[in-house]
């Protein structure tokens, strides 16, 4: 587990400073941390419920013997004991099936209500948006931090430099109740470098696209993927989210950029969003310079990426490391969705309503387009975009997960061709498994909406 | 509840390479039980349609699962886990998982064992898996497989996951801040 790792120099990378200042000592790749202490923790409405189902069945009678000992042994009994570890570092988020979509799903939900104003917990309602889009847009998760969510696309947090992995209903029980993680490998880090300049019509989904095609689902697994390079530094934050997000697609633990003047003025404008938050970014922007890797820091392996070579790529069915570019592909496609937590934000939304201004979508196409947040949803809104989509012909839905998962809001039938802006293209991911579907960016989504087949959106781009 | 150390079972399935949990468990069903054994009659309804009727046809209930690199990709969802272990699977063997659907077996003391190569087993064959010597035997061939597991991986397996350490941290941790 540790082959391969260099110690010969004293550069770390960002994923061993940040796990050697959660656990209060120096670590490298390979080391066994027994109880990792994690900084935030976040729920989906999908795992919420029965996490918070099993942390009552199995921990309820621990805190009714610890709580009775305490409230003999004192001379005024304390009502209420603390039973999460710190509610102030806890989200829930509905996010998934919102609206709600089923009896059972609504239940859940009831439940989450129930159990987060019992315990004090922050919990967004259904429509604020995403997970993993709303706990940076709001600040909830910072750089240097570590972070733990019930969803595999908890790397996507890495683009503000925080560490962020998907864990499944039991760790994040465990979590709740005690705010660690256990047995935890420190893993070794993949650097991609990113160099050149995007082509018109490319961005950050074809990038990541492509390193998936080279890497294949298993090439970065147990390792935790860094990205750097003129092409990175230059990218704005929403396209850093999208390349962590899909860090797990080619097995990575998570995916992370060192946090740099791009991220700084992101967090300048949450805290100006956030007074609250005011002083706590600052502490952080000041913090910033000592998380980052080092020069010299040893990574067990390296890819290098010129982006000017890069054209719009897609994903074909049924593996996202299934990778062409989209002028070699002519396929028809009926349904396009723009959104997820892949490419659901507000530049996103951009790319797509530039393709789609002033056009009609093809009559064949169902096109469903979902802000990723409430914020992005308005932003969309007040600057146009929406209404772009709207004259085109598109279906604009309140912010959600969609139809990315095939439970709600479009789910595929066999022998549909849907192009997704979101991060899996598995059989069956959407719907029917006879249903095909294809990973592409929002550009590449639109031109495809518009023709009603895949398109490299190239040509609808002023040169 | 330990998870038994030594034990013998019957090969019901093998599948390639990146099999997701998407493919084990679809995700409309997630939300839809608390529990854990309502995923077990929906394991691999759209990949592996007969997948339960398989397992449900091995009257030792002890099958076994087969696969080839990265069993498991994909979601965090441990419904996957869920929908193999209650079809009365013991053991999944692969040649790799990764990260998070492996730390949700062992969360569930089930074990999920990586070999070498999982190339020369075949539906059918009957398995003696041995946590203890970390070995499994193929009773067909006699060909022994090393199975690869950190230490701590194997306690957690043995004690049937991390329920009872965690509890235990619990309640110093209770008392400690009272």
């Amino acid at each position: 587990m540790n082959s391969g790792y260099s110690n010969n120099n004293d550069g770390r990378t960002i994923v061993e400073k940040i796990v050697s200042r959660a656990c209060g000592r120096k670590v490298s790749p390979g080391d066994v941390v027994d109880a990792l202490p994690i900084d935030k923790l976040y729920f989906n409405e999908v795992i919420a419920p029965p996490a918070i189902s099993n942390f009552q069945d199995d921990f309820n009678q621990v805190f009714e013997e610890a709580f009775g000992n305490i409230e003999q042994g004192l001379v005024q009994k304390k009502k209420n004991q603390k039973r999460v570890f710190d509610p102030s570092r806890v989200r829930f988020i509905p996010d998934h099936t919102v609206p709600s979509c089923s009896v059972m799903v609504s239940k859940g939900i009831s439940l989450m209500k129930d159990f987060a104003k019992e315990h004090g917990i922050m919990m967004y309602k259904e429509g604020d948006g995403i997970e993993h889009t709303l706990v940076t847009e709001e600040g909830f998760v910072l750089p240097g931090e570590v972070v733990v969510a019930t969803d595999s696309h908890t790397d996507t947090v890495g683009a503000v430099g925080a560490l962020g992995f998907g864990v499944g209903t039991t760790e994040a029980e465990y979590a709740l109740a005690l705010g660690e993680i256990y047995d935890f490998v420190v893993p070794e880090t993949f650097l991609f470098r990113a160099d050149g300049t995007f082509k018109n019509g490319c961005c950050a989904k074809d990038l990541i696209l492509y390193i998936l095609g080279k890497m294949t689902e298993s090439g970065c697994s147990r390792k935790v993927a860094e990205y750097t390079g003129d092409a990175i530094k230059k990218m704005d934050m929403d396209g850093r989210f999208t390349i962590c997000n899909m860090s797990v697609e080619m097995g990575a633990r998570s995916g992370i950029v060192n946090p740099d003047r791009v991220t700084e003025d992101f967090l300048k404008e949450v805290a100006m969003r956030h007074p609250e938050l005011f002083s706590e970014i600052q502490d952080t922007l000041t913090k910033i310079p000592k998380i980052s890797s080092d020069e010299n820091a040893s990574y067990v392996d390296e890819l290098t990426i010129d982006v000017s070579e890069l054209t719009p790529q897609i994903a074909l069915p049924h593996s996202p490391a299934n990778v062409k570019p989209a002028s070699e592909v002519n396929d028809e496609v009926n349904v396009v969705f723009i959104g997820s937590c892949t490419n659901g934000r507000y530049n996103d939304l951009l790319q797509a309503a530039r393709i789609l201004k002033g056009k009609r979508i093809h009559p064949d196409v169902n096109t469903i387009v979902i802000p990723a947040s409430r914020a992005v949803y308005n932003q969309a809104m007040s600057s146009g975009l929406l209404q772009i989509f709207a004259e085109a012909g598109a279906n604009i839905e309140s912010s959600n997960c969609g139809p990315c998962f095939g439970k709600h809001m479009g789910v595929l039938s066999s022998g549909d061709r849907c192009v997704s802006t979101s991060n899996r293209n598995y059989r069956g991911r959407m719907g029917s498994p006879d249903a095909k579907i294809y990973l592409a960016s929002p550009a590449t989504a639109a031109a495809c909406a518009i023709e009603g087949k895949v398109t490299d959106p190239t040509k609808y781009l002023p040169s | 509840m330990p998870e038994r150390a030594l034990f013998q079972g019957k090969i019901v399935a093998k599948f390639g390479d990146d099999i997701n949990t998407d493919y084990i468990i679809p995700a409309y069903l997630l939300q839809e039980a608390w529990g854990k054994k309502y995923f077990a009659e929906h394991a691999f309804e759209r990949y592996d349609p007969s997948f339960v009727s398989r397992c449900r046809a091995n009257a030792s209930k002890d099958s076994i699962v087969v696969a080839g690199k990265n069993f498991g990709c994909g979601s965090s969802r441990e419904q996957a886990v869920y929908a193999i272990q209650y079809n009365d699977v013991s053991a999944v063997v692969a040649e790799s998982f990764p990260d998070i659907f492996y730390r949700n077996c062992i969360s569930n003391g089930f074990p999920a064992l990586r070999v070498e190569s999982t190339k020369d087993l075949e539906i059918g064959d009957s398995l003696l898996i041995d946590l203890q010597s970390l070995s499994v035997k193929n009773e067909r061939s006699n060909a022994e497989l090393r199975i690869y597991m950190t230490f701590e991986e194997r306690a957690t397996l043995l004690s049937g996951g991390r329920l009872g350490k965690v509890k235990e941290r619990l309640r110093e941790r209770l008392l400690a801040t009272s």
